[in-house]
């Protein structure tokens, strides 16, 4: 695939676009939406590619983080029965990637990598399903690998679940973690499964920062 | 490149050894009917990587296909011989 940069206008943006524009006055009402940045790094306006990662408490998380992040596009990374029946129309419309949990391919890897080279934000949610418990799930390694791929840096944000449906949103933007930087660009298993940890204590960290 | 099943074997051993994901001894005791997953330990995340690592150092591509494709050493061996020829 030939290497393009994200543009402004297009076709294939028209119905994400169109969404994003209707919902954004009735989700700023309903959401308020606040973002809290790790320090200076993170406050910086994401440009270029990236892997945003957060946490997974429901169904409205991608919802979160376009309000969060509303300055760029973004293209989640949605398991692939999410796609099948009526409902498919609307995931393949808005710039999804579907993946097979189960049975995930180098092919997927390469369209990812090739998304992040085109200078867009990917985002995914590493625990893997939606997690009701306390705490962040352990981390899949796949966003190191893709990270490690495009050489493109991993960010981490973390969705603080509303108690109640008056509170404010609340995001908290973590420092770009290059991946490439700390390891070099061919690590070892077991450095990407401690960068995977890193990542994980650091979305732990960054679940701490609403309460100082 | 012309490749025996034992010379891919070989390399196959080295790839695995260096990922350092999984121990020496095992490498060395793995055989074309060792499982992936069961006997070497890989886990899919492993898997995938030593795919990457299958494809740069024998040039070969896995398109369409899948971590969960390939079940044991013999899978792998069979689809760079075929791909080598």
């Amino acid at each position: 695939m030939k290497k393009q940069k994200s543009r402004i206008f297009g076709l294939e943006y028209l119905f994400y676009d169109f969404v994003k524009l209707t919902a954004a006055l009735p989700g700023l009402i309903a959401f308020r939406p606040k973002t809290i940045c790790e320090n200076e790094k993170a406050r910086k306006k994401i440009r270029g590619g990236a892997i945003i990662i957060a946490n997974h408490t429901g169904f409205f998380d991608p919802v979160y983080l376009l309000m969060g992040i509303w300055y760029r596009r973004q293209r989640f990374v949605c398991i692939k029965e999410l796609f099948e029946g009526k409902r498919g129309f609307f995931f393949r419309h808005f710039l999804c990637i579907p993946i097979d949990r189960e049975n995930f391919g180098l092919d997927k890897l390469d369209e990812i990598t090739e998304h992040l080279k085109n200078e867009e934000l990917v985002c995914m949610f590493p625990e893997g399903r939606i997690n009701q418990e306390d705490g962040i799930a352990s981390f899949k390694s796949g966003m190191i690998l893709m990270s490690l791929r495009s050489g493109k840096p991993v960010i981490p944000v973390y969705i603080h679940k509303r108690a109640h449906w008056y509170e404010r949103l609340v995001l908290v933007i973590g420092e770009p973690v290059n991946v490439c930087e700390m390891y070099g660009p061919r690590p070892t298993l077991r450095q990407i499964e401690a960068a995977s940890k890193l990542l994980h204590e650091k979305e732990d960290e960054l679940s701490k920062l609403k309460r100082r | 490149m012309q490749l025996t099943r034992a010379e891919i074997l070989e390399r196959l051993k080295e790839i695995l050894i260096s990922s350092d994901a999984v121990p020496p001894e095992i490498c060395d005791a793995c055989n074309e009917d060792s499982d992936l997953f069961t006997d070497i330990g890989l886990s899919s995340i492993g898997m995938l990587y030593v795919v990457i690592a299958i494809e740069e150092a024998f040039h070969v591509r896995f398109t369409g296909m899948g971590v969960s494709d390939f079940r044991t050493v013999r899978d792998v061996i069979n689809h760079i011989e075929e791909h080598l020829s």
